[in-house]
């Protein structure tokens, strides 16, 4: 069920009702949303929701068994089975016809005709996000980080969470399962805020990602020839924006929904185009996918603590394999090679020259803020691209390579990418260092009111509703 | 304190606290919402005023509830595949009144018929008649403007046979801005902008239609009435044969073959499992007729296509009846028009349909 449609406002608004119904039993109401998450997720492909018990049921007993006992090798033994079982049907999912692809032509190359099977298979939608969710627990208990849940309905509630379920953000059992304990007391604060977020959400998914920036982009990347160079960087900028409005409104309507409900998520973006360098741009683009990695990939391959050739190594193989998380290709492999390049770079010229004081004012900031987003628009470009052949084309036209490529946007989109991902700088400038909710709080009511109004006519006008959210592929 | 998976005595942190901002909740709700009724209803009368009535949206979705039709209960009705032409100039009531039954409307704008009709060939369930729409331009070119209602149907989910649902009864006969061409970002699109030297623009097709819940569809009023309207509808089609794309051109004989052999193919395993086919090629009028039927000569396309599949036809120049009607954009029926023209054009069908059972 897609947030950007009239079906899941329906559902929301029935979850809600029975949400708030006096005279039933917090215990009952849990039920009652574990079921309609299921709802939720069984709405795209009813089967898929066994794939979901299987993760709930796996990762329950593995944590158990691994509290209550305290011998090492039968806590690896479980860990191991836990990881098995979600990395299996993730690969089995996600990287089968992938795996299979690079092996016959590794076989080609050595002169053997291997012919596979057809491997046709849906891809379960945010099978990717609830893996590492479910991961989160059984791993936070083998470290000792947390004792596993008091009860099934709760666990089994935090691993299908509809609001976060299917596109993040991946929420750690810490943050979410004792929030299940008692039935939230929602205040009319926490509920018009929640709503707002919805439609800000919802906002930038349907009139900003949808509307502005995606007939920009598509046109871009689907072209066959060599692009004019504004019309590559337009392309890329635009795309830049689209995936950014895409999965920030998924996860910021994600939020808005659980608020409502009286429940607390963590924010998945802090305004990353306006990141100074890129450990930065990774502490405000996909939080939760960020700590995720760095708390149980980048730390315990020794993280900093091994020496720096060391730490460049960890971070090179953690965002390979960040890369690799996003989809099944080498685009998106070489998409986190260049973001892990990046780290490596950056620490090195940190430890090499220190922080330097003409990197304090506002100019010199703006500056290397401009660097960092010229540096990440790059890495969309293998993000965005069906294969090599296209980022190479787009590349060269952007480097100014090759300059004789065709102009193909016409001048709305032009002017409409253009004009949105100069709001978009700016808004992420402004915001870099503050809360969202610190400047709707200064605010009058009456203007909150008129933004608030606009957004959901332009919304409703703009007629979007069918497209799927970007990060329901990973 | 929590007992579960944040113990403190493990160092879990708490959970997360989301900061709200102090409001005025109430005003802030009631501006929004007086906000939002307010410009929403501007815009539903700006767009009734301009013309627009409700009107049912031809989506996927609708396409998809045709669709299944086949696979619940009525394999054995007459199917309508084709493209714009075949939505528009053959009337389902008429059809209905002369029949006794409804044909199922599975024609797709701007499309060439030849997947769905690949994928009557391949549907056990199916066991009836078909009849073909041909618009040369589309037909033999394989052209598929509505490919997503073609990678839709087979990968349609609960949610949106739900949503399809929800929409058909709250939304569509409700508000006539709620169609794609009225959509903000449509609008602003088709301004006339200042263009680019050296880019490439290709209109979209204006609203032509009004669509009833089984897919009958009629030439919107406008385009009979707005003589504007009709003329901007004729600049648009001028488009396709103005600059035509010389790579495109030059491939075309590969991709006639290769949409004859597909077609062939395809009428061929109908006609195994008994079921009758029908070709027909529709009128079209002014600068269209021209180029189309010049471009798209029939001695290199329907001709041998009738020939290679075996299939009868009906071609519009062979029979005067189907002749001299009012399209008021050179492409499609004005609706009295196309009310005369199924009346014209069934018997033809029907005699076809006996022929090809006299032969077997």
């Amino acid at each position: 069920m897609l947030f950007n449609s009239l079906t899941f406002l329906i559902f929301f608004v029935v979850v809600l009702a029975f949400h708030y119904a006096p005279f039933i039993p917090w215990r009952v109401k849990k039920h009652f949303l574990l079921y309609a998450s299921y709802v939720f997720y069984g709405a795209w492909n009813p089967p898929f929701v066994i794939l979901l018990w299987l993760s709930t049921i796996l990762d329950w007993y593995t944590a158990k068994y691994m509290y209550r006992t305290e011998v090492l090798s039968r806590r690896r033994w479980l860990l191991l089975a836990s990881m098995v079982g979600n990395l299996g049907m993730l690969g089995y999912f996600k990287y089968g016809n992938f795996l299979l692809q690079n092996f016959q032509q590794l076989m080609s190359s050595i002169g053997v005709d291997y012919q596979p099977p057809a491997w046709d298979i849906v891809l379960p939608v945010g099978i990717s996000f609830y893996t590492f969710q479910t991961m989160a627990y059984t791993l936070d208990v083998y470290l000792r980080r947390a004792k596993p849940s008091d009860t099934f309905l709760d666990f089994a509630l935090f691993v299908t969470f509809f609001p976060q379920l299917v596109a993040g953000p991946i929420v750690r059992p810490t943050d979410l399962i004792p929030q299940f304990e008692t039935q939230p007391k929602t205040t009319a604060g926490q509920f018009g805020w929640g709503l707002f977020l919805m439609t800000l959400g919802l906002f930038q998914k349907i009139v900003v990602a949808d509307g502005l920036l995606a007939p920009v982009a598509d046109a871009v990347y689907k072209a066959r020839g060599m692009l004019a160079p504004l019309d590559a960087w337009l392309g890329t900028l635009a795309f830049s924006g689209q995936i950014f409005c895409d999965f920030a409104g998924y996860t910021t309507t994600a939020i808005g929904l659980s608020l409502v409900m009286g429940f607390s998520l963590i924010d998945n973006f802090r305004y990353p185009y306006a990141a100074i360098g890129f450990s930065d741009f990774w502490r405000r683009w996909h939080i939760s996918l960020s700590t995720w990695l760095r708390d149980y990939l980048y730390i315990p391959l020794g993280g900093n603590r091994k020496g720096p050739v060391r730490t460049y190594v960890n971070l090179m193989v953690t965002m390979l394999l960040g890369g690799l998380w996003h989809g099944a290709s080498w685009t998106f492999v070489v998409w986190g090679g260049l973001h892990g390049l990046y780290l490596a770079v950056e620490r090195f010229l940190q430890r090499r020259f220190g922080e330097s004081v003409a990197f304090k004012g506002t100019p010199v900031k703006i500056a290397l803020a401009l660097i960092t987003y010229f540096f990440v628009n790059i890495t969309w470009v293998f993000f965005r691209s069906q294969d090599f052949a296209t980022a190479a084309r787009i590349l060269k036209s952007m480097l100014l390579l090759e300059t004789s490529g065709k102009p193909i946007l016409i001048t709305w989109h032009v002017w409409s990418a253009a004009g949105t991902i100069a709001i978009m700088l700016l808004c992420h400038w402004l915001l870099r260092d503050r809360d969202l909710a610190e400047v709707a709080e200064k605010t009058p009511s009456v203007l909150f009111g008129l933004v608030w109004g606009a957004m959901l006519f332009l919304i409703a006008i703009t007629q979007g509703g069918s497209d799927a959210f970007i990060y329901f592929q990973f | 304190m929590h007992s579960s998976t944040s113990n403190s005595d493990l160092m879990a942190p708490p959970p997360p606290e989301r900061p709200v901002p102090v409001q005025s909740w109430m005003i802030t709700g009631v501006v929004t919402v007086v906000v939002f009724v307010a410009t929403l209803g501007a815009w539903e009368w700006y767009w009734r005023d301009w013309g627009a009535q409700p009107t049912y949206r031809n989506s996927e979705g609708l396409w998809a509830l045709q669709r299944k039709r086949i696979n619940q209960g009525e394999g054995d009705a007459t199917v309508l595949v084709g493209s714009s032409r075949t939505l528009s100039n053959i009337n389902l009531d008429v059809w209905e009144k002369l029949e006794g039954r409804r044909p199922i409307q599975l024609a797709l704008e701007g499309t060439s018929p030849m997947t769905p009709l690949e994928g009557l060939a391949n549907d056990p369930d199916f066991k009836g008649k078909v009849v073909v729409g041909v618009t040369p331009m589309l037909f033999f070119s394989g052209f598929q403007y509505r490919d997503d209602v073609l990678n839709y149907y087979p990968k349609e989910t609960p949610a949106q046979r739900w949503g399809q649902w929800l929409s058909m009864t709250l939304l569509e006969p409700y508000f006539a801005f709620y169609d794609d061409d009225f959509a903000l970002f449509t609008v602003l699109k088709r301004q006339k902008w200042p263009q680019r030297p050296g880019v490439k623009v290709d209109s979209d097709v204006r609203r032509l239609f009004t669509v009833s819940k089984d897919r009958n569809m009629r030439l919107w009023e406008k385009v009979e009435n707005d003589v504007a309207y009709q003329t901007r509808a004729k600049e648009i089609w001028r488009e396709f044969w103005t600059n035509p794309d010389p790579e495109m051109m030059a491939a075309m004989p590969k991709i006639v073959a290769t949409q004859m052999e597909r077609a062939e193919k395809a009428v061929k395993k109908l006609q195994a499992k008994g079921v009758k086919v029908v070709f027909v090629l529709h009128p079209v009028d002014g600068e269209f007729a021209q180029f189309e039927l010049h471009a798209m000569a029939r001695e290199r396309t329907w001709d041998p296509m009738l020939q290679r599949t075996g299939a009868p036809g009906i071609h519009f120049q062979d029979y005067p009846q189907l002749q001299g009607y009012w399209l008021p954009e050179w492409s499609h029926m004005a609706r009295a028009e196309a009310d005369r023209y199924t009346t014209a054009l069934y018997p033809l069908i029907q005699e076809k349909f006996q022929s090809t059972g006299e032969k077997k």
